[in-house]
């Protein structure tokens, strides 16, 4: 191939450069916001933090009574930030653990066993997508509390699963779908059951596509606000999203935004250390379609 | 005969157990989504409200009559398609943009590839609060002079409200064209590569060749982020809720179904509304069942 005139390479490096700071620039404001000190909130340059502090973020942990920042302690309010914690983390684990479970189970069955109507049951899955969220918290809401589950996390660790399981489904049972069937026979000819070849053989197999759909469902999870606010009501049942959405924002905007990072670093960190498997699992499970 | 009846009863344990994995799956769906999903079906030929003091009455398509009527239905109706066909299109060609800037290899390419996951690997419940506090910050910050006087010179331009729903916007764009971006480089991947060599050596033009392979060969998945991002766009209610903090001057369907039901207690017309987006839906549903799940073929 000739070499590409200088232009081309220009364009391509500044496209990619715009690409980049248009993906990092929100993330790295609201990471700048979150190091500074009240003084420089209110007198520094907004893109720059000049002397970082991790007060804010030691902020949330603290309990009543304590005086920090600008506004003063009369005003100041505090959080559960903990509990919060570890209530996202239960929720989160519990939800990516049990739609993987669940999704991998139905695949199996859609892909592999291909009972009669398989097809069918793949799509009647794929398609709950398209029932409006809006307002099924209404009566979503006389199901949780049937269920005796109202201000309870179990009632998130109910709902959750619902909304990332149809697109794994779909995307495990494609792939399940275009293994060939010579994957288990050997293991099957030689008397393995078909839990065996499936613990020993597929699930090996499958790992990029099981990270794909564990971070997909990671990444639903953790866009939910709604949802998380709707159904856990009092301070210390609260996940993260839920908590900072009662925070006193005109106040506490400083730790509202380091109550932001920290949820959104483990989160991030997790997903960036699967990035290159999400893409693999992705590609693997969509080769059958073309 | 021995082999076939052999044969036969595996298939039949193998549906069995078919059916006894899908089990979970399919009664986690019910127990979470039927009952709602019927009671919104029922209550949208009703009168049900909380506000209201006799029985609740059968009114038959009333609900949905009376929101063809309603001013405030078509402007909902409205800023729903026009809010959920920009962001779409420009997800689509922000994404298709990403993913090709980062098929080839060049010098950094797993960091920028990081750096276009991030908006959607960030989680979006907090993500979202960011940025609210980013366009509409507290006086007190640095940049809450500079960032009013874009807000007033936006609003002067297109009207009260159109700051915030701009900001809705570029938060749904944001996000959105990560997501898609990684999964149409998931898609291009897919492809076998054979058949972008082949057009190499076909056609010397690179918008024929993108115009010609690339986009054909990649409709199935460029399908399948339009229907993500048409539900997310029309379900949109969470993020235009927060973004404008419930101030809002350009509702779309979502929205004004929550404030009708909420504010107003007007469940059976909220129930209708919510439920005309199905049909659109369906419609791109049926389109990517068609394009993405014809080759059925005989494997185990």
């Amino acid at each position: 191939m000739n070499p590409k005139p200088w232009w081309a390479k220009l364009g391509h490096r500044s496209l990619i450069l715009l690409a980049t700071v248009y993906c990092v620039f929100p993330i790295y404001f609201m990471l700048v916001q979150s190091l500074k000190t009240a003084q420089e909130d209110v007198f520094g340059n907004p893109l720059i933090v000049v002397h970082p502090t991790l007060e804010n973020f030691a902020e949330l942990f603290e309990r009543e009574g304590e005086v920090r920042g600008f506004v003063g302690s009369a005003l100041r309010r505090s959080y559960p930030f903990l509990d919060w914690l570890e209530n996202t983390l239960v929720v989160f684990a519990g939800t990516v653990a049990l739609t993987l479970a669940v999704s991998l189970a139905a695949a199996y069955a859609l892909g592999r066993l291909r009972p009669p109507g398989s097809r069918w049951w793949r799509r009647i899955i794929f398609a709950t997508y398209v029932i409006p969220q809006t307002i099924l918290f209404v009566p979503l809401y006389q199901v949780v509390n049937g269920l005796g589950l109202d201000d309870n996390l179990l009632a998130l660790l109910l709902i959750y699963p619902t909304t990332a399981l149809p697109f794994c489904v779909w995307m495990l049972s494609s792939y399940f779908q275009q293994l060939p069937r010579e994957v288990e026979e050997a293991a099957l000819i030689e008397g393995a059951s078909r839990a065996t070849a499936f613990f020993r053989i597929i699930l090996p197999m499958s790992r990029p596509v099981l990270v794909a759909a564990g971070i997909f469902s990671l990444g639903t999870v953790a866009s939910d606000f709604m949802i998380a606010s709707v159904f856990l009501l009092s301070a210390h049942n609260q996940t993260i999203p839920a908590g900072l959405g009662t925070m006193e924002v005109a106040l506490d905007e400083l730790a509202a935004v380091a109550g932001i990072n920290l949820m959104a670093i483990p989160v991030v960190l997790i997903c960036a250390v699967f990035a290159r498997g999400y893409v693999r699992g992705l590609t693997a499970a969509m080769v059958e379609g073309s | 005969m021995a082999p076939v009846s052999a044969r036969w009863t595996r298939r039949r344990r193998d549906v069995a157990t078919a059916y006894l994995l899908l089990a979970p799956a399919v009664l986690l769906l019910v127990s979470v989504l039927a009952y709602p999903l019927g009671w919104e079906v029922w209550t949208s030929f009703t009168s049900l409200s909380p506000l209201q003091a006799g029985a609740t009455a059968f009114v038959g398509l009333e609900n949905y009559r009376q929101q063809f009527e309603d001013p405030q239905f078509w402007r909902a109706a409205t800023v729903t398609v026009v809010y959920a066909a920009v962001t779409s299109v420009a997800k689509l060609a922000l994404g298709l943009g990403f993913a090709l800037l980062l098929v080839r290899p060049f010098r950094g390419r797993a960091l920028v590839f990081l750096a276009i996951f991030l908006p959607w690997a960030y989680p979006a419940s907090v993500s979202v609060i960011g940025w609210y506090w980013t366009l509409s910050p507290p006086i007190s910050t640095a940049y809450a002079v500079s960032m009013g006087n874009l807000k007033y010179s936006v609003d002067s331009i297109f009207g009260g409200g159109a700051w915030a729903f701009l900001s809705v916007t570029l938060f749904n764009i944001w996000r959105g064209s990560s997501f898609i971006g990684v999964l149409l480089l998931a898609g291009i991947n897919a492809i076998p590569a054979e058949l972008f060599e082949y057009a190499l050596l076909e056609s010397k033009s690179p918008w024929r060749r993108f115009r010609l392979v690339t986009v054909p060969l990649l409709k199935p998945f460029l399908a399948l982020g339009a229907f993500l991002s048409l539900t997310s766009a029309f379900a949109d209610l969470a993020n235009v809720w927060m973004l404008t903090a419930g101030r809002i001057v350009f509702p779309v369907i979502g929205t004004h179904a929550y404030w009708l039901a909420i504010n107003a207690g007007q469940y059976g017309p909220a129930s209708a509304l919510s439920l005309m987006l199905v049909p659109l839906l369906l419609g791109a549903l049926l389109v990517l069942f068609r394009l993405f799940d014809t080759p059925e073929r005989e494997t185990a």
